[in-house]
C-alpha cells in the first residue's frame, strides 16, 4: 500500500492548504475536483485513504462514499470527511454512509496531518 | 220530644220512612225497600179490607171529586208560577186520583185557612200536616206516613247561632198554629230560654223577616229550609228538633175508603223504585238544592284561576323569549363556529407560512454558516502554516502581523459558531452526543486553553478540583463549550487580580464555579446576561468582544442536560458563574 492519499475538493484554497500540509509531511498527494474524477481516481491508484468533502457539485459527498463501498478495490479505503458542515446530524449521517472519520473545517494546520494519521 | 243540637239527629226515622237528604251527600242511599214488620201488621188488616169490600164497585171506577188545600210549603206544597198548584204532595195525589179516577179541586188560601177549612169540611184533604194528638180529635189522618222531617233553625249568615242556648233573648218567626211552633216552645222552656216568637201565617215570607232584620232566626222544616234558605241569604244553624211524621190530613166527613186509599197507593209507591213518588222526590228536593260553598272556596277558586291564568300567559311569554334567545344564539353560535373554521384556516396558513420561514432560515443559517467556514478554512490554515514556519521562516514582525490576521480569523469563527449553534437551538436540532468520560481533564483541557491569555493579562488563573470528582456522562464537547465560555469570559471581563475554577459533587451532582475579578454585572442587568444577544443590547461591544449569545446558549444546554446556572456579581468587584449538571445526563448515545 502506497503512502498516496487522494482528495476529492472542489475549493482550490481547502485544496491547496490541505495538500500543502500532508505533502509537507512526506504523502504524496492525487486530488480530483468533483466527486466522479474522484472515484475513477480511487479505482485506479487505490489511495491509503480518502480527504472527501461533502458539498461537491454534480454528485455530493454521500453520493461518493456510498459509491466506493459499492467497489471491492475501494471499499476497505478508509474516507476521512473533511466538511464545514456542522448542523445537527451531519457527523452521523456521513459516518453512516461509510467514512471512517470526520474532521471539522476550519481544519486546525497544528493538529491535522496527527489526525488523519489516526484513521489509517 | 227530641232534640238535636251541633247537627246530631236524634231522631231515627222508622225502616219504611223516606228520610230525605241532600244531594251528594254521603248517605245517599236508596231507602229501605224491604217491608218492615210494622207494614207487615197494617198489610194484614188491608187485605182483610180489601176482600170485605171485594162485591163493592172497586175505587177505580169512584169517580168522586176531591178537594185539596194548598198553601205555600215548597216543595211540599205550593202555588207554581203558572198558578198550577206543585209540590210533592201534589204529584202523589195526583197519581193516585188518576189511579183512582178522582177529580182533585184546589183550594189555595194560607196554612191556616186550610186547617180552617178542614176543620169545617169545606175541603176534604190538607196536605203535609204531623199528626199531633189535638188534631187527631179535629180530622183523620191515614196511617202510612208520606215524609218524615225536622225541623231547623236559619239565621242571617255570620249569625254565630250554634246550639239552641246562642237562640237566647232572640225573636224567633215560626208558623202560626204549627206543630214546630209549639214543639219549639216547649224546647225553649226546656232549656229555660226567653225568646220571642214571631207566628206567621204562611212560610211565604218567613225567611223575608230575617232578611230584613225584622227577626234573628227563622224555624222551618228541612225540606223548605233547603230549598228557601239561601235565596234570602240564611244559612242553616246546627239547630234541628222535632222529627215529625207527614200526612195528608182530612176532614171529619171523609170516608175511610178514601184514607185507605191512599195508604195503599203510598205504600205501592213505597216500595217501587221507579215510582212517582221517588220521581217526585228526586225532582222537587234535588232540583232546588244548591251546595253551598264556603266564601273562601270561591275566593280561592278566583285567586287560583288569575294565578293559574297569569303563569299561563307568563309560560307562554317566557317560553316565546327563551325561543327568541335561542335563535339567537343559534344564530350567534354559527356565526361564530364559521368565524372559528375561517380564523383555523388563517391560523393554519399562517403556521405554514411561519413554518416555511423557520425552515428558510435555519436552512439560511447553516448556509451561511458553511460558506463563511469555507474562506476561514483557508485563512487560519494558511497563517497557521505560515506561523509554524512550514512556509519558510518569518521575521518577527510578520510573525506579529500574521499572529494577528490568526486571532481576528478565529475570533471570527467564533462568532459563526455562536450563531449557528443558537439557530440550532431555536430550530429544535441541537441534540446531546452522550459519552462517559473522565470529567477532571477535561476540565483542565479548558483551563489550559483560556492560560495563555490570562498570563498575559497578568491573570492568576486557579484550578481548584475536588478529589472525588470522576466520570461524567453527558456531552462533553458541548459542556467543554460551556466551560470554555464562563472561563473566556472571565479572563475577558477580569483586568487585574484572578480567575479561579473549582468543582466539586453535591448531592449528586457536579457543581462548578467560575469566578473572577473583575467589572462584575450591574444588578439590573444580572438576569438579563443570559438572554441572547444581550451585550449586543447594551453597547458592550464596544470594549469587549463577542456575540452576546455565549450565555444564552450555555444556559440552553445546561438545561438539555438537566442542569442550572446561577451567577452573583458584585458591581466593580467580580462574579462568580455556578453550573450544576448531573453525573449522569442521559443515556449514552
Amino acid at each position: 500500500m502506497s503512502d498516496t492519499l487522494l482528495i476529492i475538493e472542489d475549493n482550490e484554497q481547502n485544496y491547496y492548504l490541505m495538500n500543502f500540509l500532508l505533502e509537507k509531511n512526506g504523502f504524496t498527494v492525487i486530488g480530483a475536483r468533483n466527486g466522479r474524477h474522484g472515484i475513477q481516481m480511487a479505482l485506479t491508484h487505490k489511495p491509503k485513504a480518502i480527504l472527501l468533502d461533502i458539498q461537491l457539485p454534480e454528485m455530493d459527498g454521500y453520493a461518493v462514499a456510498t459509491e466506493l463501498k459499492k467497489h471491492h478495490e475501494t471499499e476497505g479505503i478508509p474516507i476521512i470527511a473533511v466538511t464545514s458542515y456542522a448542523m445537527v446530524g451531519d457527523r452521523e449521517r456521513i459516518l453512516a454512509f461509510g467514512a471512517t472519520g470526520y474532521i471539522e473545517k476550519p481544519i486546525d494546520p497544528g493538529t491535522f496531518v496527527e489526525e488523519i494519521r489516526r484513521y489509517f | 220530644m227530641k232534640i238535636s243540637v251541633n247537627n246530631t239527629l236524634i231522631h231515627k226515622p222508622q225502616e219504611h220512612v223516606i228520610e230525605i237528604r241532600r244531594r251528594g251527600s254521603k248517605n245517599r242511599e236508596r231507602p229501605p225497600l224491604g217491608i218492615g214488620v210494622q207494614f207487615r201488621f197494617l198489610l194484614t188488616p188491608i187485605v182483610l179490607l180489601i176482600s170485605l169490600f171485594l162485591g163493592i164497585p172497586p175505587a177505580s171506577s169512584d169517580n168522586r171529586t176531591v178537594t185539596v188545600g194548598v198553601y205555600e210549603n215548597a216543595p211540599k206544597i205550593f202555588m207554581s208560577e203558572s198558578g198550577k198548584p206543585a209540590g210533592i204532595f201534589i204529584d202523589i195525589i195526583e197519581h193516585i186520583a188518576k189511579s183512582e179516577g178522582w177529580h182533585l179541586h184546589y183550594v189555595p188560601g194560607t196554612w191556616t185557612e186550610g186547617l180552617d177549612r178542614l176543620a169545617k169540611g169545606e175541603i176534604d184533604l190538607m196536605p203535609d200536616v204531623a199528626n199531633t194528638a189535638a188534631r187527631a180529635e179535629i180530622y183523620f189522618f191515614h196511617k202510612e206516613p208520606v215524609l218524615s222531617s225536622w225541623f231547623q233553625v236559619y239565621a242571617r249568615k255570620g249569625s254565630g247561632i250554634r246550639s239552641i242556648l246562642d237562640l237566647a233573648g232572640k225573636r224567633i218567626s215560626v208558623l202560626d198554629r204549627s206543630v214546630q211552633q209549639e214543639a219549639f216552645a216547649q224546647l225553649a222552656a226546656g232549656f229555660g230560654l226567653s225568646v220571642t216568637l214571631i207566628s206567621v201565617p204562611d212560610y211565604k215570607n218567613i225567611f223575608e223577616l230575617v232578611a230584613r232584620q225584622e227577626a234573628d232566626a227563622a224555624i222551618t222544616n228541612r225540606f223548605y229550609g233547603v230549598v228557601h234558605a239561601q235565596k234570602h241569604g240564611l244559612e242553616d244553624t246546627k239547630v234541628i228538633f222535632h222529627p215529625t211524621l207527614l200526612f195528608f190530613a182530612a176532614s171529619k166527613s171523609t170516608l175511610q175508603q178514601l184514607l185507605d186509599t191512599i195508604d195503599n197507593r203510598l205504600l205501592k209507591m213505597k216500595s217501587d223504585p221507579e215510582s212517582v213518588y221517588y220521581a217526585s222526590l228526586k225532582r222537587w228536593v234535588s232540583e232546588e238544592v244548591r251546595f253551598k260553598l264556603p266564601g273562601w272556596v270561591e275566593t280561592l277558586s278566583w285567586v287560583v284561576g288569575v294565578i293559574l291564568l297569569m303563569s299561563i300567559g307568563g309560560s307562554v311569554f317566557l317560553k316565546r323569549q327563551v325561543n327568541a334567545r335561542t335563535r339567537e344564539l343559534r344564530q350567534i353560535n354559527q356565526e361564530m363556529e364559521q368565524r372559528i373554521v375561517q380564523r383555523t384556516a388563517e391560523l393554519a396558513a399562517a403556521m405554514e407560512k411561519a413554518q416555511a420561514a423557520d425552515r428558510i432560515k435555519s436552512a439560511f443559517l447553516a448556509t451561511m454558516s458553511h460558506e463563511l467556514r469555507t474562506p476561514l478554512n483557508s485563512i487560519i490554515g494558511f497563517t497557521g502554516i505560515m506561523l509554524q514556519g512550514l512556509a519558510g521562516p518569518l521575521n518577527p514582525e510578520q510573525h506579529k502581523q500574521m499572529s494577528m490576521v490568526q486571532g481576528s480569523a478565529r475570533h471570527l469563527l467564533a462568532l459563526i459558531n455562536d450563531v449557528l449553534d443558537i439557530s440550532k437551538i431555536e430550530a429544535g436540532q441541537l441534540t446531546l452526543s452522550i459519552t462517559s468520560f473522565e470529567l477532571k481533564p477535561s476540565i483542565e483541557k479548558v483551563a489550559k486553553q483560556v492560560l495563555p491569555l490570562a498570563e498575559k493579562k497578568g491573570l492568576h488563573l486557579k484550578v481548584d478540583l475536588a478529589d472525588d470528582i470522576g466520570t461524567a456522562t453527558t456531552d462533553q464537547r458541548r459542556l467543554e463549550q460551556v466551560i470554555l465560555n464562563l472561563l473566556s469570559n472571565a479572563v475577558k471581563f477580569t483586568e487585574k487580580g484572578r480567575v479561579g475554577i473549582s468543582c466539586h459533587l453535591d448531592n449528586g451532582q457536579y457543581c462548578l464555579s467560575v469566578s473572577d475579578t473583575g467589572i462584575g454585572i450591574q444588578p439590573d442587568h444580572v438576569q438579563e446576561i443570559f438572554q441572547p444577544f444581550h451585550q449586543i443590547d447594551t453597547g458592550l461591544t464596544r470594549k469587549y468582544e463577542g456575540t452576546g449569545l455565549g450565555l444564552s446558549i450555555c444556559k440552553k444546554i445546561l438545561e438539555m442536560m438537566g442542569g442550572t446556572v446561577e451567577v452573583e456579581s458584585r458591581w466593580g468587584q467580580g462574579s462568580t458563574f455556578t453550573i450544576r449538571f448531573p453525573i449522569h445526563s442521559g443515556a449514552v448515545s
